[in-house]
């Protein structure tokens, strides 16, 4: 087995201090740190996704696999500089909307999207349409990726969007909406571009929106 | 001959009046009857007896009853189209709505006292001679704001959106009034006898019975605007009752934990105790208390709906029909079903039993995924467990786990510190011990865990002796009682997905038979 497969099972199986080594180990022996994420990170995550789907994998599998997979990006991080540097495939603001302190999908989320090589600005909980706003501006993103748990907090995310489109923002990012109270309607219903039903298809869905 | 009937339920009490001929179905599901199959006839779950008049027995009601059954008034009440007038008795109350018969201390007061426990699914009311302490009637019922949500989250979305509080509000309070009337009635009382009034419930039950604005409890920080004891007199709240006695509504302790929590508090004197205890209430919100007579800490977690059955392939509430129990011997799985009928689908504390059994029987992993592959375990005929309920039993397990393990940690204690586990309110009550610790529910030894039935209940009781005028036990109790906001804790979310998984199995005892 390469060392790329060897990482992929370890990510997988979310074991992430034999991840760490595996990771450092192919450096030594010079593989190139861009690529890591096509070889080893993405495919390892699409596979953890589809246990995901397929109630295979819950919430702390899906976590400690996340968690292997960020000691890998952590340790190839300083190195994607330069000439090395890869693109990031788009850039995400993601938070929980303002009232709601639920980040355990959001972090799911934010997660698998690092792993399939997006840039991750990820503005914690209880976040404000300001928060919000500002971010997009100053990190140039592509993408707003929010999240609601309770039926009582998921209005909030109207008013996202609604600052977005008081800022002339609204046609430069994409938003994708998510969370357990949340539905395909009522994401049409506020204007969102996407609506994810579990962290999988909010992957897929942001590699479509940001294609 | 008129063109309206007036049908009568029993044991609600309950009145109402539909066009002659008009179906059943809808009327009795205003009043809180459930159609497990739909209202199709394919099941006994809606099944009423006809106590007074007459109803006549329909084909379904001779394919599913047998003989013995309409002979004793039983009938589909989906099926059924009421000619004359008629008084109803519902199988679905069968369903054990936890009251209280437990003897308290108190020293005897003059005349009669009220005691009602207001929970987000089931009301309970007693009437109390208060010079014996001798309960002299009780009345149960659905709570009938349950249709415009389940959970107290649902609850408060209503509320908050239009109208809806008001609306809910005087529901309940006719609702009470009602059951009021029925207790005296029960009771053959003198009205005029009745000095008190006390209600207990958690936060979101306070603020709608009170009249005060949800909307600070619809989201983060989830502080509620008042928490207080309420006081009224009976006619403010429309309530006809001679004398016009005060009604009082326990204060709330913080967040959703409210005054049902305080007043089993005080039911299981955790804070006279000197060794460290908790006192838990498994339910939508599960709520926990841990202390002693210095310090007492209490929290509120969100455990969803999968105890009373909800989001649960084949769950349902545990009304007739529900498998209550699971057990295994020897590897074969036996099931008990609520009511003598054939099992129609799992509550709360069959889906903890079955998953409980699944592990043992190696079926689950601890994880929470079904071994090779299988996708569900058919428990008895037409009752399956899916992954999916694992998962869903996972997340409130956890929830609770993680609430009591961050209390334990705030307080300074560990779990071995904890001599009594009291189990307050009805899942409590059924739910199996073992397979509670099976599932890494409540971790701690059966001995040390004890249903304690409806502590709110009790708590009320016990205030219909030592409220008017003085503080009683209540104000100081809830001064003393901490709440500890699990959401704001950044470290909760990591121990309540550390709390997900199941314990893994215990070794198999050398010599043990487990074929």
């Amino acid at each position: 087995m390469s060392i790329f497969q060897e990482l992929q099972q370890a990510i997988i199986d979310g074991k992430a201090p034999v991840a760490k080594d595996l990771a450092q180990k192919g450096l030594k022996e010079g593989l190139k740190p861009g690529d890591f994420f096509p070889q080893a990170i993405i495919p390892a995550m699409d596979e953890v996704g589809r246990r995901m789907r397929e109630c295979e994998y819950f919430i702390p599998e899906v976590l400690i696999a996340a968690r292997a997979a960020r000691t890998v990006t952590d340790i190839l991080r300083p190195l994607l500089t330069g000439a090395d540097a890869v693109k990031p495939v788009g850039v995400v603001v993601c938070g929980t909307v303002k009232g709601d302190l639920h980040d355990i999908g959001k972090n799911i989320v934010a997660m698998m999207l690092e792993s399939a090589g997006f840039r991750i600005v990820d503005l914690g909980v209880d976040v404000s349409p300001e928060k919000i706003v500002q971010a997009v501006q100053e990190h140039n993103a592509n993408l707003v990726a929010m999240s609601a748990l309770l039926t009582t907090t998921m209005v909030n995310m109207k008013a996202v969007i609604d600052a977005l489109n008081a800022a002339g923002l609204r046609q430069k990012v994409k938003v994708l909406v998510g969370g357990a109270p949340v539905t395909d309607n009522w994401a049409k219903s506020i204007g969102a571009d996407g609506y994810g039903k579990d962290a999988p298809a909010a992957v897929a869905l942001a590699r479509q929106l940001a294609a | 001959m008129t063109s309206r009937v007036r049908i009568q339920l029993q044991p609600l009490g309950a009145t109402f009046e539909v066009e002659r001929g008009a179906p059943l179905q809808d009327p009795l599901f205003v009043h809180g009857v459930e159609f497990p199959c739909g209202g199709k006839g394919r099941c006994k779950g809606c099944r009423v007896r006809v106590l007074e008049g007459t109803l006549p027995v329909t084909p379904e009601d001779a394919k599913m009853l047998r003989s013995e059954e309409l002979a004793a008034g039983w009938r589909l009440a989906c099926q059924s189209r009421a000619q004359a007038d008629l008084t109803l008795e519902l199988a679905q109350w069968e369903v054990p709505i936890l009251a209280d018969e437990s003897a308290f201390e108190f020293v005897p007061r003059e005349g009669l006292g009220i005691a009602v426990d207001l929970g987000t699914t089931t009301l309970v009311a007693q009437l109390v001679d208060r010079a014996t302490g001798h309960v002299l009637s009780v009345r149960s019922a659905l709570n009938a704001q349950a249709r415009y949500g389940a959970d107290v989250m649902s609850r408060v979305e209503f509320a908050v959106a239009g109208n809806g509080q008001r609306r809910l509000e005087q529901l309940v309070r006719k609702q009470i009034g009602r059951m009021i009337a029925g207790l005296i009635a029960a009771a053959q009382a003198d009205a005029s006898r009745i000095r008190e009034v006390v209600l207990v419930g958690n936060s979101v039950m306070h603020h709608l019975f009170c009249g005060i604005a949800l909307e600070p409890l619809s989201h983060y920080p989830f502080v509620p605007a008042e928490a207080g004891l309420r006081a009224f007199r009976a006619s403010e709240l429309g309530w006809s009752i001679p004398g016009d006695p005060t009604v009082r509504f326990l204060p709330c302790l913080g967040g959703f934990v409210g005054s049902d929590i305080l007043a089993g508090t005080l039911a299981a004197k955790l804070g006279e105790s000197e060794e460290l205890v908790a006192l838990v209430d498994l339910g939508t919100n599960g709520e926990i208390v841990i202390g002693n007579r210095r310090r007492l800490l209490c929290a509120s977690t969100a455990a969803g709906p999968a105890f009373e059955g909800a989001r649960i392939s084949m769950g349902m509430r545990a009304s007739t029909g529900a498998i209550t129990e699971v057990s295994t011997e020897l590897g074969r799985v036996s099931c008990r079903v609520f009511g003598n009928v054939s099992p129609r689908g799992l509550c709360g504390s069959g889906l903890v039993d079955a998953v409980a059994a699944g592990l043992d029987l190696g079926l689950i992993h601890p994880t929470g995924r079904f071994n090779h592959g299988r996708q569900e375990w058919l428990l008895a005929p037409h009752v399956a467990l899916t992954q999916n309920d694992i998962r869903e039993l996972q997340l409130a397990k956890a929830a609770i786990a993680a609430g009591i393990r961050i209390l334990l940690e705030r307080w300074g204690a560990s779990k071995a510190d904890v001599t009594r586990l009291y189990l307050a309110g009805a899942f409590g009550n059924y739910i199996n011990r073992s397979s509670a610790l099976r599932i890494g529910l409540l971790d701690f030894p059966i001995e040390k865990v004890q249903p304690a039935g409806n502590t709110a209940l009790l708590g009320a009781k016990i205030a219909l002796f030592s409220l008017d005028g003085q503080e009683g036990s209540y104000a100081a109790l809830a001064g003393r009682i901490q709440h500890v906001p699990l959401g704001a804790d950044s470290h909760f979310q990591d121990v309540f997905v550390d709390e997900m998984g199941f314990p893994a199995p215990q070794p198999v005892p050398i010599g043990g038979n487990q074929s």
